[in-house]
């Protein structure tokens, strides 16, 4: 615990919970993007409506440039980022070109192009439903998301849906030893921890995606080196994410995520990870209820504590001799005490 | 906002954090009434009633007089408000790696985050991609001026790969620099003039020792409220009205900026700014260089996993963890940002050595005042004497914004005693030797005179209150480095919470390699300054 020491008086206002940072549980219509390089095709355009399992693009995953001569029908000159294949029955000079997208003119020839193409080709499906916003060949899809969405602090792999189960409570950690087979193509919640190679052993067993409080930064760098390797095979892996809700540092899942995470368990969830987030489709879903002066520890000594804020005390002096804005809570049915406002928050 | 404003709130939004101040008009100007700040989340509102609360307390009958005794006048309050935003990303292009060098250096100091590219033997698949990622907010394009024999063949691929790319993202700002921007280089006519982002010709990187082109970029980037922008301007009336050289040294969650200002008799000030993206606390991509620069100034025992979770953290909720060790990490990575943002500006150094350092920025909040003024003189090491100052209140930049300059020195006048946290003065000395005794100090002050003996590698401390002035006279054996070179020399410097610091530590500073005989050096520098140091 901190110890501090009363600089000036307590406050009692009622709008002093405003003051507190407020982390929303769950929000609506977010914004999502899905990146497009260049030779990748696009299936949708802007205003398309998409489901879970739709396709969304063309996914080139053996790209290589070739040069091709272009004609357009009015003489003009195309754009960069669009699509080009070889005239049905022609015979071309170099007879495995494939079509493609025209990635830029070579300099000074405005009808020869560099053509971005490739043989082994991969649909890339939707992992929620949505409105298509934008598409840039060469760049990215855009999607506005139906549904709401739990954010999280940050995210690895791909973006995933499966049925979401609880594969431990929220103050637990999964060990490797705790997967097996018949998680496969869930999106797995598990605690307030999981390390590097239960991840990969979740991944191999056809988990879809993991759920976790904290993932510490060496584990996290440890699955995005083994992520890399797989995406660098030939052979198109299972889409698999992994989200952390709050950070690094070690801590359970907050008591009103965990109880959604709970009421969700069975429902069929997308895993975002750009940005971070977890997607439901809410009708149905009874979502938790928050009291207005429920906080949790967000950093420092005492995080992943809950309890309740029972008002603002003003300046404390705080170990290391920092002086900061106080309030006073009760956490976990112990004594009140004074924190720093900047290690709360309110769910909201 | 009117002159004639009673009362007016300041409002600094932050990245990471949003800082308000009070200022109201008594006996015939404005004074500061006081200031707070919180996370960048907590409305603006909620801090300026939390600060209206504070000053009815303290003074009824004040805050009556001003109008501000009853809650809920927060949102009626007439403001200056300024925001930082994450830093946007330009992709800088050029044919070699001898002409993008000074581009990018250039773009780096305009408030970019910087992606480098060069064409020669460069995959042009890989190039295209990172040219029209989704991250990539702008391309800055450039050739020498006429172009150099090793690019000559290959500005036409840069043309068109870079026209290529604002075809496939047409909203992408293009600017087009020094050989590409050339009437008779015709790259221009590459790009569609129909297209939604404009295609911006701009000066060599060589015109103008590069601030035509840096100016110009950072013109590009931020809105009309940006506070970097703002302290710059703010920092030319302050020089002004202090009639000294300031300089301001702002650290803040997403960039830092350096403004050195000149005040001239009878001129305008001469101001020379620069943002820097990785001057950031916590800068993206955060590298293992990054993070070794953070542990390199940390005085206490963390071992490498946990401090990058904890920077982790920091970066996810840059408000928390701000007592006890989080302090001491934070004001490493302070000490580790200010590094960077000195090592991206060399100009500055050749420019004259300013009068007055001020600290600015919510990152330097984290440490007592009297912690901040040693971490100035660690990192900022210029031989000389400098008067030290903290931007408490975070007001320079929203005063910044005011965009008449008679105004907003006016205002500053009248805030001149209020505006910064006096830290003390420094004293730097290089170009020591000897290993025993260099010398002594002597301080005139209010009593007798204090003589301390000047030990080579060593910060002496000596109590000089802030608002008082006293008298120093340095005698070396052998003559050293106070910006001017002597060996015997009487200054007056002005107290502070820090007072005076007498630095004899190397210029530039040299720390032990090995990580535990640098933590005990630094945990004993800083445990001198730091009340509640605990290593």
């Amino acid at each position: 615990m901190a110890r501090v020491r009363p600089v000036s008086d307590a406050v009692a206002s009622p709008a002093w919970l405003d003051e507190i940072p407020l982390h929303r549980l769950v929000e609506p219509g977010i914004e999502t993007s899905v990146p497009l390089p260049p030779g990748d095709r696009p299936l949708v355009e802007p205003g398309t409506a998409v489901l879970p399992g739709d396709l969304l693009l063309e996914h080139v995953r053996d790209r290589r440039v070739d040069e091709v001569d272009v004609r357009t029908p009015d003489g003009g000159r195309p754009l960069a980022g669009s699509r080009w294949a070889p005239v049905p029955g022609r015979r071309h000079r170099a007879e495995h070109l494939a079509d493609g997208e025209l990635l830029a003119p070579m300099p000074g020839k405005s009808s020869r192009w560099r053509l971005v193409t490739g043989e082994h080709r991969a649909q890339i499906t939707s992992s929620v439903a949505g409105i298509v916003i934008e598409v840039r060949p060469g760049a990215m899809i855009r999607l506005r998301i139906d549904g709401l969405a739990l954010r999280g602090a940050f995210a690895a792999g791909s973006s995933a849906r499966g049925r979401l189960e609880l594969a431990t409570d929220p103050f637990g950690d999964l060990r490797p030893g705790g997967i097996d087979v018949g998680r496969t193509g869930s999106i797995l919640v598990v605690g307030s921890r999981i390390d590097a190679e239960a991840l990969t052993r979740a991944r191999a067993m056809g988990v879809r995606g993991i759920v976790a409080a904290s993932i510490a930064g060496k584990d996290l760098r440890d699955f995005q080196a083994s992520e890399r390797r797989q995406r660098a095979a030939l052979h198109v892996p299972e889409p698999f994410g992994v989200l952390a809700l709050d950070g690094a540092i070690k801590r359970s899942i907050a008591t009103p995520v965990a109880a959604l995470l709970e009421r969700l368990a069975g429902h069929e969830v997308a895993l975002l990870v750009d940005p971070p987030a977890l997607v439901f489709d809410g009708s149905g879903i009874d979502l938790p209820t928050v009291a207005p002066d429920w906080v949790r520890v967000r950093s420092g000594p005492n995080i992943g504590a809950e309890g309740r804020v029972l008002g603002l005390v003003g300046l404390r002096r705080f170990s290391g001799g920092v002086h900061l804005e106080a309030a006073r809570v009760e956490l976990d049915g112990e004594p009140p005490i004074e924190m720093p406002l900047g290690d709360l928050e309110r769910l909201g | 906002m009117s002159t004639r404003t009673q009362v007016f709130a300041t409002v600094d939004r932050g990245t990471a954090s949003t800082a308000v101040a009070l200022i109201g008009r008594m006996g015939g100007r404005y004074r500061l009434l006081g200031s707070t700040g919180g996370p960048a989340g907590v409305p603006a509102d909620a801090l300026i009633e939390r600060l209206r609360r504070s000053v009815a307390a303290a003074d009824p009958e004040l805050a009556e007089a001003l109008g501000i005794g009853q809650a809920g006048i927060a949102p009626d309050l007439p403001r200056l408000v300024c925001s930082t935003a994450r830093p946007p990303l330009l992709a800088v292009i050029a044919a070699t790696e001898r002409v993008v060098r000074p581009l990018a250096a250039i773009a780096e100091t305009a408030g970019w985050q910087v992606r480098t590219l060069v064409l020669d033997g460069a995959e042009i698949l890989k190039t295209a991609m990172d040219l029209s990622d989704r991250h990539v907010d702008a391309i800055l394009a450039g050739a020498s001026e006429p172009p150099g024999a090793d690019e000559r063949t290959l500005i036409g691929e840069l043309g068109t790969l870079v026209a290529a790319a604002t075809e496939r993202r047409p909203d992408l700002v293009t600017v087009l620099a020094g050989g590409l921007a050339a009437p008779s280089g015709k790259t221009e006519a590459l790009f569609r003039p129909d297209r939604p982002g404009p295609t911006v010709l701009a000066p060599s990187p060589t015109a103008h020792d590069g601030e035509s082109l840096r100016s110009l970029l950072d013109s590009l980037r931020g809105g009309e409220d940006d506070g970097r922008r703002a302290i710059g301007a703010a920092t030319g009336s302050l020089a002004r009205v202090l009639r000294r050289r300031v300089e301001v040294l702002e650290i803040g969650q997403s960039g830092g900026s350096r403004t050195l200002a000149s005040w001239q008799p009878g001129g305008s000030p001469s101001v020379h700014t620069a943002t820097v993206a990785r001057a950031a606390l916590l800068p993206r991509p955060f590298a293992e260089a990054d993070l070794d620069a953070v542990i390199g100034w940390l005085p206490i025992s963390l071992d490498r996993l946990r401090t990058r979770d904890r920077l982790r953290e920091m970066a996810i909720a840059p408000w928390g963890d701000a007592a006890g060790e989080g302090a001491i990490l934070r004001m490493a990575a302070v000490r580790a940002a200010t590094g960077r943002l000195l090592e991206m500006t060399p100009g500055f150094d050749v420019l004259p050595a300013p009068d007055l350092v001020v600290a600015s920025g919510g990152a330097w909040l984290a440490a007592p005042a009297t912690a901040t003024a040693l971490a100035i003189a660690d990192v900022a090491r210029r031989p000389g004497a400098r008067a030290v100052g903290l931007d408490h209140a975070r007001v320079l930049a929203p005063i910044g914004t005011i965009e008449d300059d008679e105004e907003r020195a006016r205002l500053l006048a009248d805030l001149r005693d209020d505006l910064l946290v006096p830290l003390g003065t420094i004293v730097t000395a290089a170009g020591l030797r000897g290993t025993r005794t260099l010398g002594t100090l002597t301080v005139h002050g209010g009593g007798s005179p204090l003589e301390v003996e000047l030990v080579p590698g060593g910060v002496e401390l000596v109590d000089v209150p802030p608002g008082e002035r006293a008298t120093i006279e340095l005698r070396f054996r052998e003559p050293v480095d106070l910006g001017v070179r002597a060996r015997h020399i009487s200054l007056e410097v002005l107290g502070g919470l820090g007072g005076l610091v007498v630095d004899l530590r190397d210029v530039p500073l040299h720390l032990p390699e090995r990580l535990e005989p640098r933590r005990e050096l630094l945990a004993s520098w800083q445990a001198a300054v730091w009340p509640g140091f605990d290593q």
